[in-house]
């Protein structure tokens, strides 16, 4: 690169000073001692190359401050992050579903999915065998699961114990891989089903309780970041979203009431070669459900057995004409407006009456009876002439009152409304109808709830199926010499004078009425029936309302007297006992009586 | 020459405080390592607790405990084997 000073030749004499004073270029001149083949190199050549090495330092400071100082540092620290920083799922547990004394019903532990990337699975036929084994899927479906060359990640089996997954681990074949999740247990199994429902594969609410309360069940999954040291363990954390812990749910259901309603249902059923049946049981003071069940029911730990008919909560979301049961809210409407006392007689005879052209029977002629015989022998003829002397708008006004024809917030989804018309559109036939339960349709949980007022005294309170901390309000709904009176009615219905002998419990006095109503199906009434029984006891100062509910019985028997009424006496019983009720001193003087008698 | 003392004494403080940060951040570290290790040990136990208050609930369960009694020769109670006897008659009793 060398040039030759006479290529310029207009200032060889100043370049060549300058050159001699800094470089000494003028001593290899003189050594040479040759002016010509002196090297003067030109200033600014060596001023270029100084500002080329400052403008090479300038662009890698502003390359460094480029990347570091805050211009563009995304690509950099997330590479940077990415070797010791990992942003993690930290999933929320579901609240736990417990019952009234804090027995868990329903409750989630940490269980494993296992997963695959189909094209990274390389495994022996023995690995496959073993992991087939392990899932206890036949090799053949894993087999085939693992051949979907069209998908890069498919599940093999969710849900796995924690220990089978930890032994899948263990094997360490290329592709497999497993991921945190939770399983639902439900430890009462069958007995709860329906009024506990299910969750999914994700653990979200599918049905009855884990759907009503989804959102204060489930919580909310958090997301974490974490910084890892050399061996792995995590050293410095942040939380970008903290994760909400699903909240527990604490049910107004005792577990123990729940099992005996349940076996008592279930044998009930079977033992009538019924369709189905329900059973709801109430806490009288506060409105709380302490049981509610039904039959056929499902296991909810084998989804292959869930059919839609066994999943239905039949006390909630189904209706049916109540039949007899109905009959004492008529009757106290009557009290109530003083149109007839319970001693007044009414004639039954000959056992049927026409009104508009339509026949009202009895099972037999009665003759005649007071009031409160009418109640207790259930006499349809009497009823239908008692509700007759009422405006049709009276009875409206308590079967509102008492929740027919609106849906009970008890905090169970599917809740229905039922049926009962405006009182402006009642014929005299359907007035006539309706008043001994045939017109109108309820659920099992309605017809209960309607009997607290019996059981009260003549208010009301909502249900609930939540452990009630305050107690809600009371309505009003009759007087309570008015509730009284029906109550007496009611104790006599439940004694060998009236329709429900057989509901009595030994040691307690009972009240109750029962119903056997035909079944609509297809909007006519088939040889079918329903038989109910709703009652409380004690009979004075009830603890409890039970009603009972079966459906289609086949076995002979139909009446609610034969069929429900000893079902509501076991549950009663039981019940009772559970709940640490004493027995009653004027009905255990009796049973003791005959105790003796007994044993003389 | 104070000057000189001075900025050798602040380089050796700053000095001596860079390795005590660093010091400090490595025991955080450890610390947090433990920290995050026992709070795994507090999820596990949580969670085989939740484990064995279902099994309480499995093994507690009115269902269970009837076949227990049925296997002990128990039967349910039923009204023709009941006894109800007044509170003066309990009193009364050896």
């Amino acid at each position: 690169m060398k040039r030759s000073p006479e290529a310029d030749p207009s200032r060889p004499a100043r370049a060549g000073r300058r050159a001699r004073g800094r470089r000494g270029g003028a001593d290899r001149s003189a050594a040479t001692g040759n002016p010509l083949l002196a090297v003067r190199l030109p200033a600014w050549r060596s001023r270029m190359l100084l500002f080329a090495l400052f403008c090479g330092f300038v662009a890698l400071a502003g390359r460094a401050f480029y990347l570091q100082g805050g211009v563009s540092t995304g690509f950099l620290q997330r590479q940077g992050e990415a070797r010791y920083a990992r942003t993690l799922d930290v999933p929320a547990t579901r609240g736990t579903i417990t019952d009234r004394n804090g027995v868990v019903l329903a409750s989630s532990v940490p269980a494993r999915g296992v997963w695959a990337i189909p094209d990274d699975v390389d495994a022996s036929k023995q690995g496959v065998a073993q992991l087939a084994q392990l899932l206890n899927l036949p090799p053949t479906e894993l087999r085939h699961r693992l051949a979907a060359d069209d998908r890069n990640f498919v599940y093999l089996k969710r849900q796995v114990d924690p220990d089978v997954a930890q032994r899948i681990e263990s094997f360490n074949i290329a592709g497999v891989h497993t991921s945190r999740e939770f399983r639902r247990l439900y430890p009462e199994g069958s007995i709860t089903a329906q009024l506990l429902g299910f969750t999914d594969v994700e653990d979200r609410g599918q049905d009855g309780i884990e759907l009503a309360f989804e959102r204060t069940l489930a919580g909310r999954s958090g997301l974490r970041r974490l910084v890892k040291d050399r061996l792995g363990r995590a050293v410095e954390d942040d939380w970008l979203r903290e994760p909400i812990e699903g909240r527990d749910v604490r049910l107004s259901i005792d577990n123990r009431i729940q099992y005996i309603a349940f076996a008592a249902l279930r044998a009930a059923v079977e033992a009538n070669r019924a369709e189905g049946g329900s059973i709801v049981v109430l806490d009288a003071a506060s409105g709380e459900i302490l049981a509610l069940t039904n039959w056929p029911s499902f296991d909810p730990a084998r989804r292959d057995h869930m059919e839609p008919e066994r999943l239905r909560n039949r006390a909630v979301t189904d209706t049916f004409e109540p039949g007899s049961t109905i009959k004492p809210f008529s009757i106290a409407t009557a009290l109530e407006a003083g149109v007839v006392t319970p001693s007044t007689p009414i004639d039954t005879s000959p056992g049927w009456i026409r009104i508009g052209g339509r026949t009202i029977t009895d099972t037999s002629s009665h003759g005649l009876l007071s009031v409160e015989q009418v109640l207790a022998k259930s006499s349809n003829v009497g009823t239908a002439k008692i509700a007759l002397q009422l405006p049709a708008q009276n009875l409206w006004d308590t079967l509102t009152a008492v929740g027919f024809g609106q849906a009970p917030h008890a905090g169970l989804s599917g809740a229905v409304t039922g049926r009962l018309r405006p009182p402006g559109t009642w014929r005299e036939i359907e007035q006539a109808t309706i008043a001994y339960g045939y017109g109108v349709s309820v659920s099992l949980l309605q017809l209960a709830r309607a009997y607290l007022v019996f059981a009260r005294d003549g208010d009301i309170v909502p249900v609930s199926v939540m452990r009630a901390e305050a107690q809600a309000p009371a309505v009003p709904v009759l007087r309570p010499q008015t509730a009284r009176a029906v109550r007496r009615m009611l104790e006599l219905a439940a004694s060998d004078e009236g329709t429900a002998a057989r509901a009595r419990v030994p040691g307690y006095q009972v009240a109750g009425k029962t119903g056997t109503a035909r079944k609509l199906r297809d909007g006519h009434y088939s040889d079918a029936y329903i038989s109910s029984f709703v009652g409380f006891a004690p009979a004075s100062g009830a603890r409890v309302v039970i009603a009972v509910m079966i459906d289609d019985p086949q076995g002979g028997r139909y009446f609610g007297g034969e069929v429900a009424a000893p079902v509501f006496s076991q549950v009663a019983a039981g019940a009772l006992r559970a709940l640490q009720v004493a027995p009653e001193a004027q009905a255990l003087a009796l049973a003791s009586g005959e105790a003796a008698a007994n044993a003389r | 020459m104070p000057t000189r003392v001075i900025v050798a004494v602040l380089a050796a403080l700053l000095m001596a405080s860079a390795l005590s940060l660093i010091t400090a951040q490595h025991r955080a570290r450890d610390l947090f390592a433990d920290l995050e290790a026992a709070q795994q040990l507090a999820r596990t136990s949580e969670a085989e607790g939740n484990r064995l208050r279902i099994e309480l609930g499995r093994a507690s369960q009115p269902a269970a405990i009837e076949a227990a009694a049925r296997q002990l020769g128990m039967r349910p109670i039923d009204p023709d084997h009941t006894a109800l006897l007044p509170p003066a008659a309990r009193s009364a009793r050896p």
